[in-house]
């Protein structure tokens, strides 16, 4: 197998200059590999470090030491901690979604054009875009009387939906998902799964958080478990 | 016995005195070096209000002499009464003939109008202007006129000949359309009709336009190309008098005025006075005509 | 294959008042004031350095006085720069110091390469011209001097940004301060520049009036891919609009980062106060 990430000694402190320079320690000297294809489960409890630890792959946290290595499609090597914003926007672009608990999306854009905008943003027709996107939102069983108003205004688990498909539809090499299936029925759920398997299937790496045990045992190749910021244990599925 | 008095006092020759002559002689060779450019000159005091013809009195003091023969003119007519004064003026501080036929002059002082008949090499049309800065209507700044000027920076101008066009159909807009001098400066003719803008180009006379109350001399030399601004589709165009003719001469192809009579009926009639007179007299002058795009 | 830099900015820095050779290190963020102690020169912006890539949407944050409006003028040649460089792709491939060119370059480069949308929309419109003529004057600088095509490349960016065609040859002065914005965001791109500056475009605008313009100026960078500069005090507005984020305080940068990174793990104590005032 091919590595797609190396994590190492990764620390991510939290220095609140505005309270009394407070500082809380949120990642401990994690270290752990990511292979192309590969499902791996984060788990842990609430605040144990586990949305810490994918928002520092993402770049939205800064890591406060460490490596981040990202094998680029290309053959490249990107330290994720501390390579330049145009070359971890340009990974975002090409190579690497996230999809948070939370739907975050520009206001009064349709769904439709909401999942449809991450395949025109990487050079698909807008009607293709659209065709593919029909497809995806269709297998989610997202009612289509939904598809053209705005999420905003959506249940959260329509919400969800739309926030899967998403970061989805564009085939990335690395998909970061937290939470992808809570608040959604059996049957949808289990769609999620299926379509996160199919990815894996044609190569996507995915780093998944769940509290939920059926998604994670159906999907995982293998989980790591987070306490107090620290990696305790590795546990193959 | 009342004696008429005026005029008794000695003055200098041409009324100025000969250091601010030589200042507008300088200024006006320098405007002829660089067609189109406004140079600023001293602009001395008259016994006539700026803004009446001060600067065109400037340029005709400061070339004529007393072998030269003047003609004044005011919106095409010898007879009204500020070109009589004028050319009175003139006369008496110059010592120098004064003339009604365009073809006898050699200094021709102008406001609003070219003259029908062609002029020679040995002419010279001084035009009156009010306000010499194209750009002025666009800016206010003379500081900011001044760089656009110098980077041949006229969109604005342009915008206003699109405008024009588009409130009424036609890029027309008010006398004075603008010109490009030599291919280089955006300048206004002086408010003259349209029906003159293309005898300003390559013309065998001098053209020297000075505004008194603006302080501002700008040239047109002999032979120089000057183009209306255009449109590559909406074309510029004169003035068509279609269907009427002049009712004291018969003629139909010159510019002419429209003049409501006593019992309010209109009637046509050239607005050049001498050109009238030579139509209605003999064979016609020589006249440059311009047939406008379709 | 590494990407091309569009805009690359080094140093640039601009005094107010007298130049001292350390003034720099007078003032900023670390001595709360842009204003020397010694001369009382205003530091409006000191060594701000950054490059901008093709596509790319930049966010420049900071209280009012920071710096960040001058910023965006000294780019667009409003104001000239008291020293710095900016080097800019389609100008010799980026090998000269825009500063340096000649004032007519300059005006190329403002006509051709980039557009400027002011907060207030008399500075970017002349009131006195119908909205086409504010385009066509746009145009007519690009040397296109053919009514017709004038007229229909005019219609065609109202009906991008939303504008009535049918108020085409009405003076902006009698519309609303939203479609004011529109009219002045589609002269702005009359061109096509691979750049566009955004100075506090929707500040001063009701909130639905502010989320049509800002739909607008995010479908522009979906359709047209133009990199942008985004100037505001409003993270809302940076939130939506951009990639990246700059922030600025007296003068100074003091964090810069992507912006979800800003917004959500602020390093710089001032940022941290910015964003918690947000939420």
């Amino acid at each position: 197998m091919t590595k797609l990430l190396e994590v190492v000694d990764l620390e991510k402190r939290f220095e609140l200059h505005i309270l009394n320079e407070k500082a809380i320690e949120a990642l401990r000297q994690v270290s752990f590999n990511v292979e192309e294809g590969e499902i791996v489960g984060l788990t842990g409890k609430t605040g144990s470090g586990k949305s810490t630890l994918m928002k520092c792959i993402y770049r939205t946290y800064l890591a406060s030491r460490g490596q981040i290595q990202y094998y680029e499609e290309s053959g490249g090597i990107l330290d994720l901690t501390s390579a330049s914003e145009h070359e971890v926007l340009r990974i975002r672009k090409k190579e690497m979604t996230y999809c948070s608990q939370f739907l975050q999306v520009i206001p009064r854009v349709p769904a439709i054009d909401v999942v449809a905008s991450a395949l025109t943003a990487r050079g698909r027709s807008v009607d293709e875009a659209r065709r593919i996107t029909s497809e995806i939102l269709e297998r989610l069983s997202l009612p289509k009387d939904l598809w053209d108003a705005y999420p905003a205004t959506f249940s959260g688990g329509e919400q969800q939906r739309v926030n899967i498909a998403r970061a989805m539809i564009a085939r990335p090499r690395l998909l970061l998902v937290d939470e992808p299936t809570a608040s959604l029925d059996m049957k949808t759920k289990d769609a999620v799964i299926d379509m996160l398997l199919d990815l894996k299937r044609n190569g996507t790496s995915i780093i998944l958080i769940t509290h939920d045990e059926h998604t994670l045992t159906r999907m995982a190749d293998r989980s790591l478990h987070l306490e107090n910021g620290r990696l305790k244990e590795v546990v193959y599925a | 016995m009342i004696e008429n008095l005026r005029f008794q006092e000695s003055f200098n020759y041409a009324y100025i005195d000969e250091f601010t002559k030589k200042e507008i002689r300088r200024k006006t060779l320098k405007a002829v070096c660089i067609p189109g450019y406004q140079v600023p000159y001293a602009s001395p005091e008259m016994p006539i209000s700026r803004g009446w013809g001060t600067g065109g009195l400037h340029l005709t003091l400061s070339l004529v002499g007393p072998d030269d023969t003047v003609k004044v003119i005011d919106q095409g007519s010898d007879a009204s009464v500020n070109a009589c004064n004028l050319r009175l003026f003139i006369k008496e501080m110059a010592k120098c003939a004064v003339t009604f036929d365009t073809a006898a002059a050699t200094i021709i002082q102008s406001r609003h109008r070219v003259p029908e008949e062609i002029l020679t090499e040995k002419q010279i049309l001084v035009l009156q202007v009010p306000q010499p800065e194209v750009l002025r209507r666009v800016e206010r700044h003379e500081a900011k006129t001044r760089i656009m000027h110098a980077e041949a920076d006229y969109a604005k101008i342009w915008v206003t000949l699109y405008e024009a066009y588009v409130r009424s159909g036609t890029l027309r807009n008010g006398a004075g359309h603008p010109i490009l001098v030599n291919g280089r400066y955006v300048a206004t003719p002086s408010p003259i009709p349209s029906w003159d803008v293309p005898n300003l180009s390559m013309a065998r006379c001098l053209y020297l336009f000075g505004a008194g109350r603006e302080k501002r001399i700008h040239a047109i030399p002999p032979f120089t190309r000057v183009e209306p601004l255009e449109f590559d589709d909406i074309r510029f165009k004169v003035e068509e008098f279609i269907g009427v003719h002049c009712s004291a001469s018969g003629q139909d192809k010159a510019f002419m005025d429209q003049i409501y009579a006593e019992d309010f009926s209109r009637f046509w009639v050239i607005n050049d006075s001498n050109f009238l007179d030579k139509v209605r007299q003999g064979p016609r002058p020589s006249q440059r005509l311009f047939t406008n795009p379709e | 294959m590494d990407e091309k830099w569009l805009l690359r900015v080094r140093n640039l820095t601009k005094i107010f008042g007298e130049v001292t050779p350390d003034v720099c290190d007078r003032t900023g963020p670390q001595f709360n004031s842009n204003i020397c102690p010694k001369t009382g020169a205003v530091v409006a912006c000191s060594n701000i350095s950054f490059d901008l890539y093709p596509g790319e949407v930049l966010g420049i944050v900071g209280e009012s006085g920071s710096g960040k409006s001058t910023l965006v003028q000294m780019l667009y040649f409003d104001s000239d720069p008291t020293s710095g460089e900016v080097n800019f792709r389609p100008i010799e491939d980026g090998s000269v110091n825009l500063f340096e060119l000649s004032s007519q370059k300059k005006r190329y480069i403002r006509n051709h390469l980039m557009g400027m949308v002011y907060q207030n929309p008399r500075d970017g419109l002349n009131f006195r011209f119908s909205s086409g003529g504010n385009i066509a004057e746009k145009l007519l600088m690009a040397g296109v001097f053919h009514v017709g095509n004038i007229r229909i490349r005019a219609t065609e960016l109202l009906n991008h940004t939303e504008v009535p065609i049918k108020r085409m040859d009405e003076s902006p002065v009698r519309f609303s301060g939203g479609m004011q914005q529109r009219v002045q965001i589609a002269k702005a791109i009359a061109n096509n520049p691979p750049l566009l500056l955004l100075d506090e475009v929707t500040s001063g605008l009701d909130v639905s009036v502010q989320a049509k313009v800002l739909d607008l100026i995010r479908r522009l960078q979906d359709e047209l891919g133009i990199s942008m500069i985004v100037v505001s005090h409003d993270l809302g507005v940076i939130r939506m609009l951009t990639d990246r984020t700059i922030v600025l305080k007296h003068g100074q940068i003091v964090e810069h980062g992507l912006t979800d990174q800003i917004l959500q793990d602020p390093q710089h104590g001032y940022t941290q106060l910015l964003v918690s005032s947000l939420l």
